[in-house]
C-alpha cells in the first residue's frame, strides 16, 4: 500500500516536473547559458593563459640589444608585434592606439645604458603592464648579473601543487562552481511548490484523503535529486566538450556532497516556504539568499579574491562548503579521507538541521491555519 | 439511522464567532443543502465536518465514527470537492484520478468515474487545458474516486455558465440515484430548489430554518400574489378592483394604472370570480400572472437580506 502510493506519487511528480517548462529553463538551460558566458568572458577563449603583445624598438643595434631581443622573443607569454624591431615613433603610436600593451626600447650601446618601457597611461596600473615590467626587470637584472660575471645567490623555484593529475584550470573551477550553484538553487527555489500547492488548496485537498503527506514530500525529494543529476550531467557535458574542462571524479565524495547539499538547500527552501504567504514572497527570499551566496561562496571566483574583511562570510555560508564538496568529488578526486571535506559536510548539515527545525516550529505554530 | 449527525457546533476565530450553534442530521441517500449569505459560516461548518478544523465545542458523528478515534476510516468514507477545485494542473484527467485512487485502499476504476462525469473524451488532456465546468466535474470525480458514502460539494457550480451548471446537476442527481448522500452548499437558489431534499438556511453562524424546499415555501405565507392588466385601461382595472374586494379570499389589493395586484389565499376561486366579472363587463384582460414563491423569498423572509447571486 505505502510502496504503491509512493510509486504513484513519485511518477506523478516526475511527470509534473518534465511538463513544466519553467523547471527546464531555470534548472538546466539558464545555468548552462550562465556558465558559457562566464567561460567566454573569464576563461580566455579556452586556453586560460596570460598573453601580452609588445613592440620592440632597437634604435642602434648592438650586441646587448641583440641578446635582449632574442630573450624577449623566447618568452612564450610575450608576443612581439611584427616579429622584428620597429622605430620608436611607430612603437609609440601603437602604444597610444593600444595596438600593443607595451613598447620596449632596447639599449643604445653596450655597457651602462637604459632599457626603455613605454605603456599607455590608461593601462599603467593594469595587470598586463605590471607583468610586462616585471618580466623586463628580471631580464635586465639577469643581464646585469652576467655583465659583472656573477651568478644569482637566490632563485625562486616554482611548482604548482594539487592532488589531481593535472593543474586545475579556470574551466574546471567554474564548471564545478556552476554545478554546485545550480543544484543548490534547485533546492532553494524548488520548495516554492509547497507555497503553490497551499495557495491552490492542494495541500488541504490531500489532507482530506488518507494519503501520507510524508511520502509525498519524500517522493518530491527524490524527484529533485533526479533533476540534480540531470543538471550535473548537462553542465559537465558542456563544460568538458565545449570548454575543455577536465574532471577527476571521486564517486563517493561526489555522492555524499550531492545528497547532503541537495537536502540542506531544500531545508532552506522549506524554511522560506514556512514564512511565505505568497509565491512572490518566497521567490524574494530565495533570490536574496541565492544572490548573496552566489558571489560570496567561490562559485565564479576563488574566495581568496574577496577583500580581507569579507573573508569571514564565505566561511559561514553553506554554499561555500557545498561547492568545495562538489570540487572534491569532481576535480580533486579526493574528499572522503580529508578532514576539511567532513568539516564542510558538518557545517552544511548544521545549516540544514537548523533550517528544518525552525520551519517545523513555524509550521506547527500556524498549525492548520497554515494550510487554509 | 442518520449517516451524519452534527451537534451544537461552535467555532470562533479570535473575536469573530464564525459558527455559534449548529446542529442537524443527514439521512442516507438525501441531498442536503446548506445556503446562506457570504460569511454566514457555511465553509467553516463544512471544514469542521470534513475534519480540517477542530470545533471549539460540539460533536460530529458519521454513524458511530468520530474524527478523534476514526480519522482514517472517516476519510475513506467521505469524498470532498472543495471550493477551489484543487487539481494537479500538469497532470491529465486520468492521471489525477489514478493518483488520488492510490491514496485509498479501495478505489473505483478511473474509467468508471470518467464515464460518470462525462470526461472520457478529455481523459488525456492536461487539467490546465480544461474549461471551468470540466475542471469542476473532475473535482467532483476526485471526490467520488474512493466510492464514498457521503459526498461534500462546496459551491460546485459557482462561476459556471448555465449549460455547465446543468451538467453538474445531472451528476448530483446520478449520485442520488446510486444511493449516495450529498451535502451541498450553493449560491444559487434555483439549484437548491431543484436538487435538495432538504435545505438548511444559515445566517450569522446559526441555522435559521431547515426543511424541504416545498415546506419552506409553504410555510412562508398562505397568500399568493396575482397580477392582472387590462387592455381597456384604468377604469377597467379600478372596477375589477372593486369586484375583487367583494371576494372573501382576497386580503389586499393594489391599483396602478391599468394593472391590478391582489393577494389571495385561494387564487383559483378568486380568479374564477374575477373572470366572471370581466366577461360580463366585456373587459379584455391583457396579462395575468400568479407569482411563484421561491426559496429566494424564503431566504429574504428569514434573513431579512437581499439575495445576491
Amino acid at each position: 500500500m505505502a510502496a504503491k502510493q509512493f510509486a504513484s506519487m513519485f511518477a506523478a511528480q516526475v511527470k509534473m516536473m518534465f511538463r513544466d517548462k519553467q523547471t527546464w529553463f531555470w534548472s538546466v538551460f539558464f545555468p548552462v547559458i550562465l556558465m558559457i558566458l562566464f567561460m567566454i568572458i573569464f576563461g580566455g577563449g579556452g586556453s586560460g593563459n596570460f598573453k601580452a603583445t609588445i613592440a620592440v624598438a632597437d634604435p642602434s643595434p648592438n650586441a646587448s640589444s641583440a641578446m635582449l631581443l632574442e630573450q624577449l622573443k623566447s618568452i612564450p607569454v610575450l608576443e612581439v608585434k611584427d616579429e622584428q624591431p620597429v622605430s620608436i615613433e611607430q612603437g609609440k603610436e601603437w602604444v597610444e592606439n593600444e595596438d600593443v600593451d607595451a613598447l620596449i626600447v632596447l639599449p643604445g650601446q653596450e655597457g651602462v645604458s637604459d632599457v626603455g618601457l613605454y605603456v599607455n597611461r590608461a593601462n599603467e596600473a593594469g595587470a598586463t603592464t605590471q607583468a610586462v615590467s616585471s618580466i623586463l626587470n628580471t631580464l635586465v637584472q639577469q643581464a646585469n648579473l652576467s655583465a659583472v660575471g656573477a651568478t644569482a645567490t637566490y632563485s625562486v623555484s616554482m611548482e604548482s601543487i594539487t592532488s589531481a593529475a593535472d593543474d586545475v584550470k579556470y574551466q574546471d573551477f567554474l564548471l564545478t562552481g556552476m554545478i554546485g550553484l545550480s543544484v543548490a538553487q534547485g533546492g532553494l527555489f524548488g520548495m516554492v511548490e509547497i507555497v503553490d500547492m497551499r495557495k491552490r488548496g492542494l495541500l488541504k485537498r490531500m489532507r482530506m484523503t488518507p494519503a501520507k503527506m510524508g511520502l509525498f514530500g519524500l517522493a518530491g525529494m527524490f524527484v529533485r535529486l533526479m533533476l540534480g543529476i540531470i543538471q550535473i550531467v548537462c553542465l559537465a557535458l558542456v563544460g568538458v566538450f565545449a570548454f575543455g574542462a577536465t574532471l577527476h571524479i571521486n564517486v563517493f565524495s561526489l555522492l555524499i556532497a550531492f545528497i547532503v547539499g541537495a537536502l540542506v538547500f531544500s531545508a532552506m527552501g522549506y524554511l522560506f516556504s514556512s514564512f511565505s504567504k505568497t509565491m512572490e514572497a518566497y521567490m524574494g527570499m530565495a533570490n536574496i539568499a541565492s544572490m548573496l551566496m552566489m558571489f560570496l561562496s567561490g562559485v565564479f571566483f576563488p574566495v581568496n579574491t574577496l577583500p580581507d574583511w569579507l573573508q569571514i562570510v564565505p566561511k559561514l555560508l553553506p554554499l561555500t562548503y557545498f561547492v568545495d564538496g562538489m570540487r572534491d568529488g569532481l576535480i580533486y578526486a579526493n574528499g572522503i579521507l580529508s578532514s576539511t571535506f567532513w568539516m564542510g559536510i558538518g557545517i552544511m548539515s548544521i545549516w540544514g538541521i537548523v533550517c528544518y527545525l525552525i520551519a517545523s516550529v513555524v509550521y506547527k505554530s500556524k498549525s492548520i491555519a497554515a494550510t487554509r | 439511522m442518520p449517516v451524519l449527525e452534527v451537534n451544537r457546533l461552535r467555532k470562533s476565530f479570535g473575536d469573530v464567532r464564525a459558527v455559534e450553534e449548529i446542529s442537524f442530521s443527514v439521512e442516507p441517500g438525501e441531498i442536503f443543502t446548506i445556503i446562506g449569505p457570504n460569511g454566514a459560516g457555511k465553509t467553516t461548518t463544512l471544514e469542521m465536518i470534513e475534519g480540517l478544523l477542530p470545533p471549539d465545542s460540539g460533536d460530529i458523528r458519521f454513524g458511530s465514527l468520530t474524527w478523534v478515534k476514526d480519522e482514517d476510516r472517516i476519510k475513506r468514507e467521505i469524498g470532498v470537492q472543495p471550493q477551489s477545485s484543487a487539481l494537479f494542473d500538469l497532470l491529465t484527467v486520468q492521471e489525477n484520478l489514478e493518483l488520488f485512487a492510490t491514496f485509498y485502499p479501495h478505489a473505483r476504476p478511473a474509467a468508471e468515474v470518467m464515464d460518470m462525469i462525462s470526461l472520457t473524451d478529455q481523459r488525456n488532456k492536461h487539467v490546465k487545458k480544461l474549461s471551468g465546468g470540466q475542471k469542476q466535474r473532475l473535482a467532483i470525480g476526485l471526490a467520488m474516486i474512493n466510492d464514498p458514502k457521503i459526498i461534500f460539494l462546496d459551491e460546485p457550480t459557482t462561476g459556471l455558465d448555465p449549460q455547465a451548471r446543468r451538467n453538474i446537476w445531472d451528476i448530483v442527481l446520478k449520485l442520488k440515484q446510486i444511493g449516495k448522500t450529498t451535502i451541498l452548499t450553493t449560491h444559487y437558489m434555483e439549484e437548491a430548489e431543484k436538487l435538495s431534499d432538504r435545505v438548511c438556511i444559515v445566517d450569522q453562524g446559526k441555522i435559521v430554518t431547515l426543511d424541504t424546499p416545498a415546506a419552506l415555501i409553504d410555510r412562508l405565507t398562505k397568500e399568493r400574489e396575482v397580477r392582472l392588466s387590462f387592455l381597456d385601461g384604468a377604469t377597467a382595472a379600478a372596477e375589477t378592483e372593486q369586484a375583487a374586494r367583494q371576494n372573501a379570499a382576497v386580503v389586499r389589493t393594489e391599483l396602478e394604472g391599468a394593472s391590478l395586484k391582489l393577494w389571495t389565499t385561494k387564487p383559483e376561486e378568486t380568479l374564477y370570480d374575477l373572470f366572471g366579472f370581466t366577461k360580463d363587463k366585456g373587459y379584455r384582460v391583457e396579462q395575468i400572472s400568479i407569482r411563484e414563491m421561491s426559496l429566494e423569498d424564503v431566504f429574504i423572509a428569514f434573513t431579512g437580506k437581499e439575495w445576491r447571486d
